[in-house]
């Protein structure tokens, strides 16, 4: 990359809403241009490292939504299929489940050939086996391709927080570099 | 990871970008170290299980599909329980394959990192 060291890059992108963090090449043309001093952009980027913060925990509070939901269509799938399995046995399936807390009760699942499932809000619907693999698979795949975009987001958003931190690292040292100068050619005059 | 003192050393996007991938592989690391935990736990529970199954004398055991439990005959619970164990077998070994990958490329980029800063920084655990 044949840049001299007297640009700062633009490497300014977007990703859904979370704005990225601009790459600086050189501290001191960051602060010209910006025509900020030393603690107002420091300010300035301690406060985008805050909002990235907020931005984190919301993404990460999505993502463990999502990571309980997906074994729960898991075990849905698996009862269905089970139910799959026992129609060509033709018996009936015997199983224990739980009333209440420590209290199970057993019952007899005939050969059924539909299910009922619950899609939330108080609704439950009644669907035969093959629609309820069906649905319960779709609602799988998206959990899992949403899971996936979550994941993407984080990796773009700690990347933006690490450019953020190294950013108020650098101006931090450059303007202790700058303060120790000046005191040197004090010092120096004073000789 | 911090930066220290006023070397006046100066940090490239090809830095950066290295200093990114280095923060990403370590949160990956962590991740997957949480992953392997619970995959060794399944292992042993899924071992506890099986050998449970053999000292048993009924017939019919009691195996949780969902929330329910199902009475299924003995066999069909010993191949179900030989396949889930084979499936945490194999997840298990490629979740420590990723690690040792992700523990590799990590070194490389220490060596590299610290190659150019020096003092600079400091890529290990707090």
């Amino acid at each position: 990359m044949a840049s001299s060291s007297s640009t700062a890059v633009e490497t300014t992108t977007e990703r859904r809403g979370i704005p990225g963090a601009q790459f600086v090449e050189d501290v001191e043309t960051y602060l010209t241009q910006s025509g900020l001093d030393v603690n107002s952009s420091l300010s300035f980027l301690q406060e985008r490292l805050q909002q990235y913060k907020l931005v984190e925990m919301k993404l990460l509070a999505q993502q463990r939504d999502l990571q309980a939901k997906i074994p729960d269509i898991e075990k849905c799938l698996d009862v269905v299929a089970i139910l799959q399995a026992k129609k060509g046995t033709g018996e009936p399936l015997i199983a224990d489940f739980e009333v209440s807390e420590g209290i199970y009760s057993q019952a007899r699942i005939e050969d059924a050939g539909s299910v009922c499932l619950w899609l939330g809000a108080n609704v439950m619907l009644e669907y035969s086996r093959e629609e309820a693999t069906a649905l319960l698979q779709k609602n799988l795949d998206n959990a899992k391709a949403s899971l996936e975009v979550l994941f993407a987001d984080l990796q773009f958003l700690r990347d933006q927080v690490t450019i953020t931190q190294v950013t108020i690292a650098r101006v931090y040292n450059w303007d202790v570099h700058q303060k120790r100068r000046m005191r040197e050619a004090v010092t120096a005059e004073k000789d | 990871m911090q930066q220290g003192g006023g070397s006046g050393k100066e940090v490239t996007w090809e830095d950066q970008q290295n200093i990114n991938k280095f923060g990403r592989l370590n949160n990956r690391f962590h991740e997957l170290e949480d992953e392997i935990k619970i995959a060794k736990e399944t292992n042993d529970n899924l071992e506890d299980a099986s050998n449970e199954l053999i000292l048993t004398d009924e017939e019919v055991v009691r195996f949780q599909i969902g929330e329910v439990f199902a009475h299924v005959p003995k066999d069909e619970v010993e191949t179900r329980i030989e396949q889930m164990k084979e499936v945490t077998g194999k997840n298990l070994e490629k979740l420590e394959e990723e690690k040792d990958s992700v523990l590799a490329q990590m070194a490389e980029l220490k060596k590299i990192l610290y190659g150019k800063f020096g003092e600079s920084i400091n890529l290990e655990e707090d």
